[in-house]
């Protein structure tokens, strides 16, 4: 290996990260400048290329271009529309997604697994196509010059502040409601309340008393005092945040289970109820199901919210 | 991070815009990049060469100097001179730079 091909590797390893129509100019100039400076210096070539360090970086320079996708002025737009996108847009594609699954008659776990199919390829397509939007957006800007803010901030920009009561009042409303839930179980299991002919029945089916019936009384228990904690403290953190959304967790996932099971209500209770010539569609175990990790998940995004503004 | 590294890096972004500023006073006459390059550095304006060259490139885009190669030497080279609209911003950077050295001049006056 010569040492002038040295030079040449270099500049053509600079200009290669370089648009085409400056390419040969600077070429030119490198190759110039990097002679001098041997010459002047009585340095080699190998010190003199080692001095001006990696040719990406030097191409950067000349390129005049960020070394960067997105840059300070987009990047907040651009995570606003992706966080919004991923997690408004993506989570009711994929309901939508899975009640049109479960009305075609597919099962719920069929339905499950295709929306998180879907979520998983929708999701990455958004990241990749939403990122390749504001990168070329930022490029065009930087070529024109124009990387101020579009429109100038102003304080009336500034998010609205939380209203303190207003959350207290949904968490309360919350607890009670799961405390009610919570009685009501414990009541329907201990009063027998249904009439069955001669004998009292239980509502729910009792088998689950000695199973899913546990998790979900431990769950509506959790999220109760997790909601009288809330109200009672002002330090709301995302630790609380996660263990009310495990309790929620473990409420909503063993009920959902339960439901699409049809393992819900005692079935002798339910064939006097339903009287003999019908039959509780599927539909609705599956939407109620549904509706029910629905609800869960919301209020469990909904506390970590709170937990981080 | 050492207080030394400190004040070095913080040197620096001092020194960042005034590397501009000491091209557009030097390029009256026509000069190349490496020799300019000595000048600066000569002259105790710290810079290498993989900031001045890319930089006397975005001036010269942005038409505050012009450039023309020189083939008469044995090495051709681009040769750098300020443009008319250069001198006008030369002369705003170095009003600028007055007033800066003087406020600071007053700010620090108490602390030297």
């Amino acid at each position: 290996m010569t040492a002038s091909s040295l030079t040449e590797r270099y500049v053509h390893e600079v200009v290669r990260w370089i648009p085409a129509d400056q390419r040969d100019d600077i070429a030119d100039e490198l190759r110039a400048t990097i002679a001098d400076t041997v010459e002047a210096r009585g340095a080699t070539e190998r010190e003199v290329l080692t001095e001006m360090g990696a040719p990406a970086r030097l191409a950067a320079r000349y390129a005049d271009r960020p070394p960067a996708l997105i840059g300070p002025d987009l990047f907040p737009v651009y995570k606003r529309l992706l966080v919004g996108l991923l997690s408004t847009v993506l989570p009711l594609v994929a309901a939508a997604l899975m009640l049109l699954d479960i009305a075609d008659g597919k099962s719920v776990g069929a339905a499950i697994g295709g929306a998180v199919t879907m979520v998983l390829t929708v999701g990455a397509q958004m990241i990749a196509w939403v990122t390749m939007l504001f990168a070329l957006v930022e490029r065009s800007l930087h070529r024109r010059g124009a990387t101020a803010r579009t429109r100038a901030w102003t304080p009336d920009d500034l998010p609205a502040p939380v209203q303190r009561e207003r959350r207290g009042a949904a968490t309360l409303t919350s607890a009670v409601w799961h405390a009610l839930l919570l009685v009501l179980i414990i009541w329907q299991h201990v009063a027998k309340p249904y009439r069955l002919g001669d004998a009292r029945a239980q509502v729910l089916d009792p088998a689950l008393w000695s199973g899913w019936i546990w998790p979900i009384l431990l769950g509506l228990a959790g999220i109760v005092a997790l909601n009288l904690i809330q109200l009672t403290t002002r330090d709301w953190t995302v630790p609380l945040a996660a263990v009310h959304a495990a309790a929620h967790a473990i409420f909503a996932l063993p009920v959902a289970y339960v439901l699409s099971r049809h393992m819900l209500f005692d079935p002798n209770v339910l064939t006097d109820f339903n009287g003999p010539d019908w039959k509780t569609p599927d539909a609705f175990y599956n939407v109620t199901a549904l509706a029910v990790l629905a609800v869960s998940a919301g209020q469990a995004i909904k506390r970590f919210r709170e937990a981080r503004g | 991070m050492t207080l030394d590294e400190l004040i070095l890096g913080q040197a620096q972004e001092l020194r960042r815009g005034t590397v501009v500023l000491a091209c557009l006073a030097l390029l009256d006459e026509p000069q190349y990049g490496y020799a300019l390059l000595e000048t600066l550095n000569n002259a105790g304006i710290a810079v290498d060469g993989n900031t001045l060259y890319p930089l006397l490139r975005r001036l010269d885009k942005q038409g505050l100097l012009t450039s023309e190669w020189n083939t008469d030497e044995s090495r051709p080279r681009k040769f750098y001179r300020v443009s008319p609209d250069g001198s006008r911003v030369r002369a705003g950077l170095i009003r600028e730079w007055q007033g800066l050295v003087a406020s600071i001049a007053e700010l620090t006056k108490e602390s030297r």
